[in-house]
């Protein structure tokens, strides 16, 4: 390649991804510098300093027609843009929650990697967001997941978080091999990694018998080995014992970013690649994606139900909300299997409000476990009387994630199962599932309001809450609230700024 | 080399990812664990490569795709050992029967 030819680009639409990588390189040198006795907070609030200069960069291209720059391996269509606001949000409040977490577990001699292991992991789920190639669509796959790894085991000295980390490493280990084999299929009967000339060709492939058992091979590896990102059942097997060993921050980040990130690549490899393949030699077949939405929508149901049920006998609070987000990715994935006009909406929708209602509730779990010495449910017990302002707004936050009308959980449940409706044929059996399941997790969502409202507290003493924490609180329960009651304002700046993702195929 | 045909290859790559991915799924040392995921890796990287020399379109692309791979199973098993290093300080063993504190 030419100098000159390297310098054509336009490299300007990478600014956000700049600004994070630049800031992560800072703090490590500064974290090398630094004396050792000097607090690391300040670094903290320089990663959040640096997400909040993405975002507003980000904002700057909001008009931006779609511009792909090395040979299409990075591209910034609508669909990049959205998410990749999700993302930023969600990684600036988890750092906020990182910066108020007490340092302990030998996580004091580790607390500048903390902080920049958020702002590598956050770069790579941004590449994964507008990559238009399966090489970065990898690498930055394995830079959110590496680095998650690492951050899930940080506290060293804590024999769970050594535990969930090891177990995290095997599960997401077999689930990055699962996927790349099924990759290195659509490679072999496609000859290329770029997605856009992947579709190109597989569309006017016409395609012998053997090519389309290969590529449903490809279909069902690919779609194993994501799940497992997704934490959907039945490969959920890891999200409890992750969740409950990671120090609560970096749950909060696997719940909130690491499951945005895994429905964005989804979501480009499926609908790219899969669904533009005709399912039978035909031309006019049914795309493959539509032929075999049977399989997703029975993991969008399994997962639901599983998620939900087994949620229900849970003592300690972490592993219950294991369970509730593995729930929500089943809720997620019903939206996904309907593929209907409203799919990409209904995604964006949901995942912002969960991100708002959820980061809100891990800032109390970690509030309040760190108080308690224990994420046991009795830890909550009389939360009202000891802080009543605390329990209402974890009230809310527990309404919005049950879906009471109101809230914004209610508002993203309405569109998944309007969604489900809104294809030919209805997805009836979904939509029902969907329902009773909801219905089951009212019972383990008041069961937390039962401790909070009506349980006599075992002790008296008051909450000091951390600054950063504080506006983490106010910042989710505002969001979750907002959206609830006015969900037009995020319905209008999707549909003003991203025309329903038009460009996402062009 | 020419006379051994791109079926043999892709074979290979198959029966090693089977044999790695059994290998994870039940092996009891984490080490050995470890080293079956890498053989599912590296059974990838075998199709990659086959894919690129006799695939439907040969070019260079699964080759740079193997070498990215390659690099990436290299940070994961140093990532991978040294987690199980840690956990090795603290409970004295690498047996994946004894990674039971939690349960519900």
């Amino acid at each position: 390649m030419e100098l000159e030819q390297l310098l054509d680009f336009k490299w300007s639409i990478m600014t956000p991804e700049f600004i994070i990588l630049g800031v992560a390189t800072l703090l490590s040198i500064l974290d090398l510098f630094m004396p050792k006795s000097m607090d690391r907070k300040i670094l903290g609030w320089i990663g959040v300093a640096g997400i909040a200069a993405a975002t507003v960069s980000l904002a700057g291209f909001i008009d931006e027609p779609v511009t792909s720059i090395l040979f299409d391996t990075f591209r910034l269509d609508s669909f990049a843009k959205a998410f990749k606001f999700i993302l930023l949000i969600g990684s600036l409040f988890v750092l906020l929650l990182a910066i108020s977490f007490e340092k302990k577990d030998g996580l004091a001699e580790f607390a500048g990697e903390f902080y920049y292991l958020f702002l590598t992991a956050l770069l790579g789920a941004m590449f994964m967001a507008s990559s238009g190639d399966l090489i970065t669509l990898f690498i930055g796959l394995e830079l959110l997941t590496i680095s998650s790894w690492v951050l899930v085991g940080v506290t060293k000295r804590n024999k769970k978080s050594n535990e969930s980390a090891m177990k995290y490493v095997i599960n997401g280990g077999i689930s990055t091999a699962i996927t790349l084999f099924g990759l290195s299929y659509i490679y072999g009967l496609t000859g290329t990694t770029n997605i856009k000339d992947m579709s190109g060709t597989l569309m006017t492939m016409g395609g012998s018998q053997n090519q389309l058992y290969l590529l449903a091979i490809a279909f069902f590896m690919t779609l194993v080995g994501l799940s497992f990102k997704l934490a959907t059942a039945p490969f959920h097997m890891w999200a409890p014992d992750v969740y409950e060993g990671a120090p609560t921050p970096v749950t909060a980040f696997l719940s909130i970013v690491s499951k945005t990130a895994g429905f964005v690549i989804i979501v480009r490899i499926f609908v790219s690649i899969f669904g533009s393949v005709p399912a039978t030699g035909a031309q006019d077949a049914l795309p493959m994606l539509l032929h075999l939405q049977d399989y997703i929508g029975f993991l969008a149901g399994a997962t639901m139900i599983i998620g939900n049920v087994i949620a229900l006998r849970q003592r300690n609070i972490k592993r219950m909300f294991a369970y509730s987000s593995i729930a929500h990715a089943g809720y997620i994935l019903v939206a996904f299997t309907s593929m209907s006009y409203f799919t990409f909406d209904a995604i964006w929708f949901y995942l912002l409000a969960y991100l708002f209602m959820n980061v809100g509730a891990f800032a109390i779990i970690q509030l309040v476990g760190a108080k308690a010495g224990s994420d046991d449910i009795s830890a909550y017990a009389g939360l009202y009387r000891r802080a009543p302002i605390l329990a209402v707004t974890f009230a809310v936050l527990i309404l919005s994630l049950a879906g009471i009308p109101g809230t914004a959980g209610f508002i993203g449940k309405l569109n998944i199962f309007m969604g489900a409706f809104a294809t030919e044929p209805a997805h009836y059996v979904l939509a029902s599932i969907l329902i009773a399941t909801s219905v089951v997790s009212y019972f383990y969502y008041f069961g937390i309001m039962t401790q909070m409202f009506f349980r006599p507290a075992a002790d008296d003493s008051k909450f000091n809450i951390p600054v950063a924490l504080l506006v983490v609180l106010i910042g989710s329960v505002v969001g979750t609230i907002a959206l609830g009651i006015l969900p037009n304002i995020a319905f209008d700046f999707l549909h003003d700024n991203f025309m329903q993702f038009k460009d996402f195929l062009q | 080399m020419s006379g051994v045909p791109a079926s043999a290859f892709l074979s290979l790559a198959l029966i090693l990812f089977c044999i790695g991915l059994y290998g994870a799924l039940t092996k009891r040392n984490t080490v050995i664990v470890l080293v079956s995921i890498e053989l599912m890796l590296n059974a990838v990287n075998i199709n990659l490569v086959t894919f690129s020399k006799y695939g439907m379109m040969p070019n260079i692309t699964g080759q740079v795709f193997a070498l990215f791979a390659m690099s990436v199973a290299a940070a994961e098993a140093a990532v991978g050992l040294a987690i199980l290093f840690a956990l090795y300080r603290n409970k004295k063993s690498v047996n994946i029967d004894e990674m039971d504190a939690m349960k519900n």
